[in-house]
């Protein structure tokens, strides 16, 4: 993969500075002030430990499904049903939440884990088997995916799964199966550190291992480009991979799902609603589609999220206003050709030259 | 004597991030002349001529056609001022015919502004019969020969009123005879007033048809000289800054014992038609057997059944004693068959990924490379270097994705990987297609080294020089059969020609 250059740095720069501009119009108009908006949005995302927390919790899910995202696009796979196997895997792991009552907490909370990843890599074998064997186009088939794990779930926590005959929803999970929350007043959870690690073994599986080479071989940043003639030419089974690369991916979408109820929720609901399937697409391609670009990627979107929060408590202006700000910034930080021309400047080029540059 | 000036670039200068394109380049082309414009790969033809049809802007220099100085800021103006561009990749709609590709755009229409497809017609035979083409204006581009497409193009800016034309490469896709027809053609064009630039790399040519040729190497013009002061020799020269061997220095072959078998051989396309039919030939170690042919005779088809990626239908592959037809691409690499295929950037390479990344898709499996499944980047890097220093790869350092590289330099990725698991048998299918000519040298000389270390090496071509000058047999290829096989040093390239036309004797 392309590793990342001053000019992304400058991009992501001249980015950060439109959007703050157009958000400053935008906050104006609306009557509000926006150096005030700023302070809350920082102070919300930054500020104090319970704010930072909740930031980082907000980072959680994203740091998974932007992980799925780009394991599923370097594999060549365009998959964007993670939100899917988001649902499904957090649906199962309440159930096993609940359902194991003998268990010890380690033991508990693994298995509750374990088995929303099955889950969450269940719902993308069908997609894959379909696009490998019947050439069904997976964007196609995991959106439709999407809407089928809206149903199906809130069916399940309507019907076979419900507990309380006033709300559809679960039983509570048994304390067995918490992942730990650990400062006061905030959701901020274990599962922090369970998604980081995460991270860091898909960097080091992805681009350390053959096993990763031959994943990657047939994609890596040829978005849909499966199956690959490259993969066979090399005798490297692209079927195998495509397949492997969307069970993956599908796994930690569940992981995703199970972290949220098992640290957070604690039981799963029929109201219950994840986007993070679709933010994590985002996230993972601002994050140039590296494990560890979409970490630091996560932790920036998941404090601006939670400032967002904040700002939306502490004044007028809604939280759906910064999601609007928080598109524009992927736009215009997407818009790689913005700097296309300062190439040309030598101070630019040796800047570029310098930050890229590699041992290898 | 003082001839009118048809096009003429002053200074151009045009930079890419990174590269110099063109360099205070100066071109002058007089009218009504045949002007060869030639040089390796990347030495700046291309960008010149997109300068010059106003598909990209130069940094500096002014542009003059007909004595006028004019800015050229996108096609259409280039089209106006009777400037057409005839492009290595044809821009033809398949499903149309002749005249409704030619018309496209500017069809001309009746009072009701409906469009007039017998005046169109009329009006394209017209102005083929002007220049002495054929055309059948009921067919259809898709059933078209790539010689009646190329005439297509021709026609199209002679439609838009070209005074001007430029052929990038026209003779890359024709059989000699084409080539033929082709000149015969341009002549025509030029008798009728025309100006032709013609962008080869094909020496042989620039002496048989252009009145003048510039040399352009690294972005700059290296020369400008008339055809009949000339020779290849200088011309060659020129364009690589040294002497250049047109001829591969090689020793007679010395084959022994037999490497693989391939008896009555039957394969079908990807549409499902016979493409192969009834094939037999077999390579000794130490020779290089040569398959001639213009392309899609089924070489391509031959090629992917011997290296597993298509299954054969009949008939039997014979390696070393074994029968491999239709085993898988995996089984075959592993038994030391090497591969380089004629689609270098989807099949030979994946350019999104690192040259290092590139170089290791055969070996990154095995020690020292890698150990129980995890890279060993140090090892990795000193290998990639070593084939890097090797084959002559130029880049900066091994991380740079391929896709950054030049056509020449990738296939030198390519080469490299592939020659680098000290294969048995080496298949090269077109290995040198678009490659500049100092690069194709060094490919030749490698492809003989690995025959005289004792290898079998078969090489696939369309280029009638390349197949002629290395392989030590030929076979010619047309319509799915082999229907000649001869030895290249008794043979003149104009037989080779009917045997590729499929005229046997």
């Amino acid at each position: 993969m392309e590793k990342f250059s001053f000019k992304d740095v400058l991009v992501t720069f001249a980015g950060l500075l439109i959007t703050a501009f157009i958000a400053w119009v935008l906050i104006s108009a609306t009557g509000n002030n926006p150096s005030e908006v700023a302070l809350y949005l920082y102070e919300g995302g930054f500020k104090g430990t319970r704010n930072i927390a909740n930031s980082l919790y907000q980072a959680t899910p994203l740091i998974l499904t932007a992980v799925a995202t780009l394991i599923s696009f370097r594999v060549g796979m365009f998959n964007i049903g993670i939100n899917g196997s988001m649902y499904v895997g957090a649906l199962y792991a309440g159930w096993a939440g609940y359902k194991f009552t003998t268990l010890g907490h380690f033991t508990h909370v693994t298995v509750c884990i374990l088995i929303g990843m099955l889950v969450g890599a269940a719902w993308m074998l069908l997609p894959a088997l379909l696009r490998v064997y019947a050439g069904v186009s997976e964007i196609i088939s995991t959106i439709i995916l999407n809407f089928v794990a809206v149903l199906f779930v809130s069916y399940m926590a309507n019907g076979p799964f419900r507990a309380d005959p006033i709300a559809p929803a679960t039983p509570r999970i048994l304390e067995t199966a918490e992942l730990k929350q650990i400062f006061p007043n905030s959701q901020f959870n274990t599962g922090f550190f369970i998604a980081v690690f995460v991270a860091i073994l898909a960097h080091f599986v992805l681009n350390k291992t053959t096993f990763g080479y031959e994943l990657r071989s047939g994609g890596d940043g040829l978005v849909g480009m499966y199956p690959s003639r490259f993969s066979s030419y090399l005798g490297i089974p692209s079927d195998r991979s495509a397949i492997i690369g969307m069970l993956i991916s599908g796994a930690l979408g569940g992981l995703a799902g199970a972290i949220e109820v098992l640290g957070a929720v604690r039981y799963f609901f029929q109201e219950l609603e994840f986007n993070q399937g679709f933010d994590g697409i985002l996230i993972g391609i601002l994050g140039k589609l590296e494990p560890i670009g979409s970490v630091i990627a996560s932790l920036f979107y998941g404090a601006i999220k939670n400032g967002g929060f904040y700002v939306d408590y502490k004044t007028d202006v809604s939280r759906e206003i910064i999601i609007v700000l928080i598109s524009i910034l992927i736009f215009f930080v997407s818009a790689q050709k913005m700097v296309k021309g300062l190439e040309k400047y030598p101070l630019i080029k040796k800047l570029d030259n310098f930050f890229s540059r590699k041992k290898m | 004597m003082n001839k009118d000036i048809a096009i003429h670039l002053k200074n151009i200068t045009k930079e890419y991030p990174g590269v110099v394109a063109n360099k205070n380049v100066d071109f002058q082309v007089f009218k009504g002349e045949i002007h060869a414009l030639v040089g390796e790969n990347g030495a700046g033809k291309s960008t010149l001529m997109k300068i010059l049809y106003g598909i990209e802007q130069p940094d500096e220099g002014e542009i003059l056609i007909n004595g006028k100085l004019e800015q050229i800021n996108k096609v259409e103006t280039a089209i106006n001022l009777g400037i057409g561009m005839v492009h290595q990749e044809f821009t033809l709609v398949p499903s149309f015919t002749a005249p409704e590709n030619i018309g496209l755009g500017q069809e001309p229409r009746n009072s009701q502004g409906i469009i007039d497809w017998k005046g169109l017609n009329k009006l394209v035979v017209n102005i083929a019969e002007k220049y002495g083409f054929k055309v059948d204006p009921s067919l259809k581009m898709i059933d078209a020969s790539v010689g009646v497409q190329q005439r297509t193009e021709i026609l199209k800016t002679l439609y838009r009123n070209a005074n001007i034309l430029i052929l990038d490469e026209p003779t890359a896709v024709l059989t000699p005879q084409e080539t033929d027809e082709l000149f015969t053609v341009i002549r025509t064009l030029v008798d009728e007033g025309k100006t032709v630039v013609f962008i080869t790399h094909k020496l042989r040519e620039v002496m048989e048809i252009a009145d003048r040729v510039t040399v352009m190497r690294a972005g700059e013009v290296q020369g400008v000289s008339e055809t009949k002061n000339t020779s290849i020799a200088e011309l060659a020269s020129q364009m690589v800054g040294r002497e250049v061997f047109l001829q591969v220095k090689k020793d007679d072959a010395k084959p022994e014992e037999e490497i693989l078998n391939v008896e009555d051989l039957w394969v079908h396309d990807a549409r499902g038609l016979l493409a192969v039919k009834g094939v037999s030939l077999n390579i000794r170690k130490g020779e290089i057997v040569g398959i001639a042919g213009v392309e899609g005779n089924g070489q391509s088809e031959l090629v992917e059944a011997l290296t597993g990626l298509r299954k054969t239908s009949q008939g039997s592959i014979n390696y070393l004693g074994e029968n491999i037809a239709s085993s898988s691409p995996k089984n075959i690499r592993r038994k030391k068959i090497a591969h380089i295929p004629e689609d270098r950037t989807n099949t030979g390479l994946n350019t999104q990924l690192s040259i290092w990344e590139n170089l290791i898709g055969n070996s990154y499996f095995r020690k020292p490379l890698s150990t129980n499944g995890i890279f060993n980047l140090k090892k990795i890097a000193t290998h990639s270097n070593k084939l890097k220093e090797d084959f002559d790869i130029r880049a900066p350092n091994i991380s740079l994705k391929v896709k950054s590289l030049s056509g020449g330099n990738q296939q030198k990725v390519v080469v490299a990987r592939e020659l680098s698991e000290d294969p048995i048998l080496t298949i090269a299918s077109q290995p040198t297609r678009g490659v500049d000519i100092g690069n194709i040298e060094a490919i030749h000389e490698q492809l003989v080294q690995m025959r005289d270390d004792g290898g079998a090496v078969l090489l696939v071509s369309a280029e009638l020089d390349e197949v002629m000058a290395v392989a030590d047999r030929v076979g010619v290829m047309y319509e799915g059969q082999i229907v000649k096989w001869v030895n290249p040093k008794e043979v003149d390239q104009s037989q080779m020609g009917l045997y590729m036309a499929g005229i046997k004797d």
